[in-house]
């Protein structure tokens, strides 16, 4: 069989998630690639090229919502062929300890019971690169972090035609993604039956009111609400019901942290447990590190979330942290998602200043200066911290 | 009397001689910590031709070397993960894990800036080793010499027989018709294949194009 020239570009082009959002034409989209790589004031900071892997400018964390070309894009493998997950190929499965499997194709997801939510998505080693001493890993700073708009169905009113047998305990997903070399394991996870009977459990077609875009998992992603993103399945076709946690690298090994906190610089060993709700969280959007600005009020801006509780307080402190000054909440208000603040802070001398913030949620839990060390580098949630000028 | 006077003095000078060992001791550790790091700087710069070349024909198989520059690791991490990837399927001898650890724990370990400067130019002047033969005109590929080259470099993406995998097929490919096209594939990477100039040489890339010829 020969390969028509279309379709032989547009598999050289696949392993290269960005071309699909560019240009299908070859030259183009390679000059684009690298253009990105190399433009730090482009939507996204790229930290992989290939799989790509990038995040968020903080600047961009200004609106409640963050826009889908500017939202961070983590996988392990890149997105898989466009064909694989065409309207006219996809189909996602549900199967293992059901009373009857189940297919389904885009037009039946479509006809069932569509529900919104909005919530925070977040990789799980967003502030890896602050943990010290450094671990191995994608080195992401503050920005692999993102709040949007899912639309799509829910995961349980799947599970329930189905039909989920008494001996289910967990569900498994996996997407259609493969490695480049077949011998490097499948991305394959499983959340408990409870989060995925939880009503606001979802399979998102639709991100911030547009199709879900190829990066972001096209045309299916799971969206576990409070969760870290290593739950949030992209490209998914198989759900299996079943008894135990997955097996494989990615469930047993990856993704996990020490029951009891090791040593810094200590080796994973002992139990562990799947790393899975966020944890209390703040950033500052604005000002930027590094920014200059005039002495006089500044207003000083951000954003906070936590896994399943809400956010109640956000503070900041202008001196290292001896003193700290309530913000205020503003904008919406809604489960899941994140909570914007703003404090004016009334600059008055001419300076180098570092200004830190964090939150605390309605458990009473607050984040900590630094978090404590773990192998992989989950779940960074330190106080953030960013360096102004003030100039009379 | 007399004895007292020879304790004291004998105490004055062992007071001197720690002072002097203590002084000595952090001496030799600021040196020795200095000559590590010219050591590690050293021998990163002698390894980083072959190693460089490795984490391109290996490495990036499955991911961009971006991924590797930006750790900063232990020895002992280096050498977990790079048997992890030949567990996954790199395709790594003993000897070649040997130079990427040494490389990799010298060049990118805890006490690295985030920043390095970017490898000497050896690097740079190792890269084109293949245009001598540039010069020397086209080569004549041998088919049976590229069904082992092409296994070791090319297979883990374009498939067994070439029948392609997450790369496309290459067997009665049309672009094998167009050798312009293929040698500037092959030579300078384009999407997600990388550039294979500074691995294979003329003669191998040649060998590897009169093989994929008669599948």
């Amino acid at each position: 069989m020969t390969l028509s020239r279309r379709v032989l570009l547009e598999r050289l082009l696949q392993g290269l998630g960005v071309a699909a959002i560019v240009n299908r034409h070859v030259p183009v989209v390679q000059a684009a690639g690298e253009e990105l790589a190399r433009n730090e004031s482009g939507p996204l900071t790229i930290r992989v090229t290939r799989p790509f892997d990038a995040e968020t400018p903080v600047r961009e964390f200004r609106p409640f919502l963050t826009p889908n070309h500017r939202f961070f894009v983590r996988s392990h493998f890149g997105p898989p062929p466009p064909d694989a997950i065409s309207e006219a190929n996809w189909t996602l499965r549900v199967g293992g300890l059901v009373e009857r499997s189940q297919e389904f194709r885009l037009k039946d997801l479509r006809q069932m019971e569509v529900v919104t939510i909005t919530a925070v998505v977040q990789c799980s080693g967003n502030g890896r690169a602050f943990h010290r001493p450094k671990v191995p890993g994608v080195q992401w700073e503050r920005g692999a972090v993102g709040n949007a708009e899912w639309t799509g169905v829910r995961l349980r009113d799947l599970l329930a035609k189905a039909g989920v047998q008494a001996s289910a305990r967990h569900v498994q997903l996996q997407g259609a993604d493969r490695p480049v070399v077949a011998s490097v394991p499948l991305f394959i996870r499983s959340i408990p039956l409870e989060k995925a009977l939880h009503p606001d459990t979802v399979l998102a077609y639709e991100m911030n009111g547009r199709p879900l875009p190829l990066l972001h998992g096209a045309p299916l992603r799971v969206i576990t609400p409070g969760w870290m993103a290593d739950s949030c399945m992209k490209w998914l076709t198989e759900i299996t019901v079943q008894a135990e946690e997955s097996k494989g690298y990615y469930m047993q090994t990856a993704y996990r942290m020490p029951a009891i906190p090791v040593e810094p610089g200590a080796a994973a060993s002992g139990k562990s447990i799947p790393v899975e709700a966020m944890v209390v969280k703040s950033l500052i959007a604005a000002p930027q590190e590094g920014e200059t600005v005039k002495s006089g009020p500044v207003t000083i801006q951000g954003m906070a979330w936590s896994g399943e509780a809400k956010v109640v307080k956000v503070e900041v402190s202008l001196d290292e942290g001896k003193t700290w000054e309530p913000a205020r909440l503003v904008g919406e208000d809604r489960p899941y998602a994140w909570r914007q603040w703003q404090l004016i802070w009334k600059a008055k001398t001419a300076g180098t200043f570092t200004i830190l913030c964090r939150a605390t949620d309605a458990r009473g839990e607050q984040q900590p200066a630094m978090t404590p060390w773990n192998p992989s580098g989950f779940l960074w949630n330190g106080w953030d911290r960013v360096s102004v000028t003030v100039t009379a | 009397m007399s004895v007292r006077r020879e304790t004291v003095g004998v105490r004055r000078e062992k007071g001197l001689a720690i002072g002097l060992l203590l002084f000595g001791g952090f001496l030799s550790i600021a040196m020795t910590a200095a000559a590590q790091e010219e050591d590690l700087a050293t021998v990163s710069a002698a390894l980083a031709p072959r190693a460089e070349v490795l984490i391109i024909a290996r490495c990036s198989v499955c991911h961009s070397p971006d991924l590797v520059a930006q750790q900063r690791l232990p020895r002992a991490r280096w050498e977990a993960t790079v048997e992890k990837m030949k567990h996954w399927g790199a395709e790594i001898s003993k000897d070649e894990a040997d130079v990427l650890v040494r490389y990799l724990s010298a060049r990118y370990h805890p006490g690295a800036p985030d920043h390095l400067p970017p490898l000497e130019s050896e690097v740079r002047q190792a890269e084109p080793f293949t245009q001598d033969s540039v010069a020397e005109g086209p080569v004549t590929g041998v088919a049976a010499r590229g069904a082992g080259i092409f296994e070791h470099n090319c297979q883990a993406c374009h498939g067994t027989n070439a029948i392609g995998g997450h790369g496309p097929k290459l067997a009665k490919n049309p672009i094998l018709k167009h050798e312009d096209l293929f040698w500037e594939t092959v030579l300078h990477g384009r999407g997600p294949m990388p550039a294979w100039g500074s691995v294979l040489s003329h003669q191998e890339i040649a060998d590897v194009h009169a093989w994929l010829s008669t599948r």
